[in-house]
């Protein structure tokens, strides 16, 4: 986001934003005196269909822009995630994903082609991503970070998706988001169905405070690709929401499809106070 | 009193083998409803211990770990298998 903001050319303001609007991370923003950068014509022109009555404001696509997004992995629902995240404006889109694409990641990989068959994913699917937006740097990592490396991305993010297979990977990036104080969803699937949660660090349950431990999982989980994209699509939509301070954020919920039986639950999430990610916020 | 069972997240053949509704006594708890959940189900399918409980949309905990509430009549106890899948 400095990058963002230091070449633009800069000029509207925050002043204007209404504070129920605001994302989690204005008044940081505020603090530090942080103008918007200004969108082009060929940027308005691109956004168009987003920017009016019952969709984001001048301002909130101006906030897309401004935002730097990290998504890891960017699989079955890291893909459609980073791919709507580019195409809808966030400034800077951090995707990280290691190994090689094999056949069976094609059922719901979107950002995969059989040409990328065998080949390491990261750069390729951040060149397909580029391919989408002009006007959105991707940075693609070829390697899920470890605990250093997520905090690091976490300070110079305004918000994580987790997409990872493993619950050891979720609860790293949810720890990163909380010690940052960066909104964290967190996308997960089985078979038919999708879950989502949303984290606003030290205002509502983190994922720690669901599971202090790992729950066990295995790997090579069945899954449904059209699953996969839904979820994605859901999880960008709520960082999009959050990031341009539109509408109300899924904040403290988590959201099950259950695509098997086609039912949607929502469950508020209760934050434990003996949590040791986030009960000394 | 008729309390609404919803079982997701994983294992649709778990989900299959409970009741979408049981019948419990007034003043029953969440206690009293997994009790006789659990004996629906057999040894090698119980609900993982980790499995997120709600009473109608409230979070309460895990399997392992929940506030043992009492139930009313028309509550829904949500019971939600962890999900890691990406």
């Amino acid at each position: 986001m400095q990058q963002q903001r230091e070449a633009s050319t800069v000029t509207s303001t925050l002043t204007n934003a209404a504070s129920d609007l605001r994302p989690v991370n204005a008044s940081h923003q505020e603090s530090q005196g942080i103008s918007l950068p200004e969108l082009t014509a060929a940027e308005l022109e691109r956004y168009d269909r987003q920017i009016g009555p019952g969709v984001l404001s001048v301002e909130g696509q101006q906030r897309l822009k401004a935002s730097t997004a990290l998504i890891t992995r960017v699989g079955g629902m890291g893909g459609p995630a980073a791919l709507m995240l580019t195409m809808s404006g966030v400034g800077r889109v951090i995707i990280a994903h290691g190994g090689e694409l094999i056949s069976p990641d094609l059922n719901r990989q979107v950002l995969g082609s059989e040409r990328v068959l065998g080949k390491p994913r990261a750069a390729d699917f951040g060149a397909y991503l580029r391919t989408k937006n002009q006007f959105v740097e991707v940075e693609a990592i070829g390697h899920e970070p470890d605990d250093a490396e997520a905090a690091e991305l976490a300070a110079r993010c305004d918000i994580i998706l987790a997409c990872p297979p493993t619950f050891e990977e979720r609860l790293r990036l949810n720890r990163a988001a909380v010690y940052a104080g960066i909104p964290f969803i967190d996308a997960a699937q089985w078979g038919m169905t999708g879950t989502l949660i949303v984290v606003k660090p030290g205002e509502t349950a983190c994922l720690e405070c669901l599971y202090p431990e790992p729950p066990p999982f295995e790997e090579l989980f069945p899954v449904v690709g059209a699953i996969s994209s839904a979820t994605g699509s859901l999880a960008a939509l709520e960082a999009i929401k959050i990031l341009s301070g539109t509408g109300d954020p899924l904040w403290g919920k988590m959201l099950t499809y259950d695509g098997y039986r086609g039912n949607f639950t929502t469950v508020q999430l209760q934050r434990r106070d003996s949590c040791a990610c986030c009960s000394s916020l | 009193m008729k309390i609404q069972i919803s079982y997701t997240g994983r294992s649709y053949q778990t989900a299959s083998l409970l009741p979408a509704e049981i019948t419990l006594a007034d003043g029953a708890t969440v206690d009293d409803a997994l009790r006789l959940l659990t004996e629906a189900l057999s040894d090698d399918r119980q609900l993982p211990a980790s499995c997120l409980v709600a009473v109608s949309g409230e979070h309460i905990g895990t399997l392992t770990g929940y506030i043992n509430r009492p139930l009313q009549d028309r509550d829904e106890l949500i019971l939600i298998a962890p999900v890691a899948g990406g």
